[in-house]
């Protein structure tokens, strides 16, 4: 028991703190001696998906102008997937093509840990944000900054570190898989209205038959 | 027998009420219902005073009478406290004051004046001014209707270009005329009592994007001559109160429909209250866009009239509405109905308060429509009456009232929680501005029970605090000695 204890607080915790603080090591740990597992990768993209709606929910009275009659969980679930999923496909089909050495794996490992700040921070915060008044709500927006500027941190290091980039080449790697994610998204949306057009096409047409 | 006729009456009243739903903004921007802040009383046209009213342009009240001028018949109407005729007056005489200045500017012409299409006015102690459009000036004159002055010389490089006209019309106590006139985009002009032109105030700002500015940047001087001039969004109308801030209401411009309503202190600057859920434009919810089947577009608000308490009224005529908003911009209530029916107003051009009635004078139907508080609006305004008089708990005692009416009110959960705040009833003052979606209350009453509760348990924190501090430590040695270490040292 204690051990199996022991072995989630090093996944969980210990090692993305370590790789968090030391990018450079724990990357290298991460994708060299495989301490990196999918496994923890997948319950930090679920457990980001759990934050949105749970902010969403629970963020103090304060800060919160969201109209809860407005919550749609399934919707937040499927546009985290959605960046995830675009993100990741985005990054892999760019560097692949830039001599990225890191595989899909290891990309969508690298973003899921990459929320680690974010989970960890946020849920606190948000727990947090019931107990402060107008004046120090300042500490929870500082906290939030805090969590998602080490998110892009993590990100950023994790995908120059596994792909074996320089700084420059991470950068442009960047703005190529963004651009990636528009074209796909683009190709997404023009796919469904052309399904959509050929269906109502053959509706039409069987009605006009239909009716003759 | 009660019984039925009760019955019978509600089939008959059931479906007139549920025609015109009266509704408000909630915090959400939702449009929930509401009770409906004013209704209609009665209503004056030509045939019942007795005149030819064939285009109205511009009511005023002052001291229990009704000014009217009418664009076409070229009149000034006067009606008194009983909706009844004072006068039409078409032809005004000199007075002898003014008949000494002419003789001193040299000047033989002492005939009568007349007005050509006026399209404001505005009473007050010191005279009676009148925006005289077609003639190109304003025309004043005493309470005996006898000419004080007329001004129709600006001496300004704007009016090099274009001419003189006046439409609307607003005076201050030291007799400060503030004009809105036709295609004059710098601002309101402020003319002295003597007629000559001192500034412009209250100047409409443009905002430019990010985008436009930079690609404004990049141009020729030549291209930028060919682009379409952006021009400040016009006045369409203003009103003075008694302490000589200008109520001003304005157009829209395409990129910034959020200061329709200004209201200008002496210093030139807009002053005006956001404090509400919305910023006070009218309708929050509009279609955007061309559409031949609803009205577009924002508000086209027209005319703006403030009772006591900072509350005013401004009237959109595209969708004849009413919106009647606080000091702090707080939507109270909307109202108005459009229709030809002599309930409704189709076109309205003037509103004005008459003690707590409003007037509304209408151009299409060439009627003056008559509306009065209902018995949820006169608990609205005595409310907020008695919040600025600081008797919280009048005010209370009345927004319970209110919510009793409409639940659907939320500044009325706010005007409880105040109290409740004031009473340091925390937790119920939370739960009240919660309702009321008041972040800053909320705050201060969480405040204080936050207090509450560290006073109340402060033995109990301090404690765990020691212990838990304690118990760490000892921990700590006691693993230390487990070890065979010493706390000592350090080795």
């Amino acid at each position: 028991m204690m051990t199996k204890l022991k072995k989630i607080y090093n996944d969980y915790i210990k090692f993305p703190k370590y790789v968090l603080l030391h990018p450079f090591d724990g990357f290298e740990e991460f994708k060299r001696y495989k301490k990196g597992k999918l496994s923890v990768a997948v319950v930090f993209i679920v457990l980001f998906a759990f934050f949105r709606i749970f902010q969403f929910q629970y963020e103090g009275f304060i800060i919160n102008e969201n109209n809860p009659l407005m919550l749609n969980s399934l919707q937040e679930i499927f546009s985290v997937l959605l960046l995830i999923v675009l993100f990741t496909v985005g990054n892999w089909s760019v560097t692949t093509l830039m001599e990225g050495k890191g595989t899909y794996k290891e990309i969508l490992m690298v973003t899921g840990y990459a929320l680690f700040p974010i989970v960890i921070i946020g849920f606190p915060s948000v727990i947090l944000s019931n107990l402060l008044t107008l004046e120090e709500i300042a500490f929870y927006e500082l906290l939030m900054a805090l969590a998602f500027v080490s998110t892009g941190w993590m990100l950023f290091m994790g995908i120059l570190n596994i792909h074996a980039y320089g700084l420059a080449k991470t950068l442009l790697a960047f703005i190529a898989t963004v651009i990636s994610m528009l074209v796909m998204m683009f190709l997404g949306l023009l796919f469904f209205d052309l399904i959509q057009q050929f269906i109502s096409f053959v509706v039409a047409i069987y009605e006009e038959i239909s009716l003759r | 027998m009660i019984k039925i006729f009760t019955l019978l009456s509600l089939m008959v009243m059931m479906p007139m009420q549920l025609t015109s739903t009266n509704y408000n903004y909630s915090y959400y921007g939702e449009s929930v219902h509401s009770a409906p802040g004013m209704t209609f009383a009665a209503y004056l046209d030509a045939q019942s005073l007795g005149v030819s009213l064939s285009s109205p342009e511009d009511l005023v009240v002052y001291e229990d009478q009704i000014y009217v001028v009418d664009s076409t018949t070229n009149a000034l109407i006067i009606i008194d406290e009983e909706f009844s005729l004072v006068g039409e007056y078409l032809t005004f005489e000199l007075s002898d004051e003014y008949e000494d200045y002419l003789t001193s500017e040299g000047s033989t012409d002492f005939s009568d004046i007349t007005i050509d299409s006026p399209y404001g006015i505005d009473v007050k102690e010191t005279g009676i001014y009148i925006c005289d459009t077609g003639n190109f000036r304003v025309v004043k004159l005493n309470h005996d209707l006898e000419v004080l002055g007329v001004y129709g010389d600006m001496d300004d490089k704007t009016f090099d270009e274009i001419e003189f006209e006046p439409k609307k019309i607003t005076v201050d106590s030291s007799e400060r005329m503030y004009v809105v006139a036709k295609n004059v985009y710098e601002g309101i002009m402020e003319i002295n009592y003597d007629g000559e032109f001192n500034r412009f105030t209250g100047v409409n700002p443009i905002l430019l994007t990010p985008f436009e500015i930079f690609s404004r940047s990049l141009m020729t001087e030549a291209q930028l001559a060919q682009l379409q001039l952006f021009l400040p969004t016009e006045y369409t109308n203003v009103a003075i109160d008694e302490k000589s801030f200008i109520y001003a209401t304005s157009k829209t411009s395409e990129n910034n429909t959020d200061n329709p309503i200004q209201l200008i202190n002496p210093k030139g600057v807009d002053v005006i209250k956001r404090n509400g859920y919305f910023p006070p434009k009218g309708d929050i919810h509009f279609v955007l866009g061309s559409n031949n089947y609803v009205i577009d577009g924002p508000s086209e608000l027209i005319d703006i009239s403030s009772t006591h308490n900072g509350i005013y009224t401004v009237l959109d005529q595209k969708r004849s509405r009413l919106f009647t908003y606080d000091r702090e911009g707080n939507l109270l209530y909307i109202n108005g109905d459009e229709g030809s029916q002599s309930d409704k107003f189709s076109e309205g051009v003037a509103i004005d308060y008459f003690g707590d009635d409003l007037l509304i004078l209408d151009r299409g139907t060439k009627t003056i429509v008559i509306y009065q508080l209902t018995e949820f609006g006169a608990y609205v305004n005595q409310a907020i009456a008695y919040h600025d008089e600081g008797e919280f708990e009048k005010a209370a005692e009345i927004w319970e009232e209110v919510v009793k009416i409409n639940s659907n009110y939320e500044i009325a959960f706010n005007g409880i929680g105040k109290l409740l705040l004031r009473q340091e009833k925390y937790e119920e003052a939370m739960e009240y501005f919660k309702l009321g979606h008041d972040t800053y209350y909320y705050s201060k009453a969480f405040k204080g029970y936050r207090n509450e509760i560290l006073e109340r348990n402060f033995g109990l924190i301090l404690g765990s605090i020691v212990f838990i501090t304690c118990g760490v430590i000892g921990l700590k040695i006691y693993s230390t000695y487990k070890k065979g270490g010493s706390i000592l040292y350090d080795d």
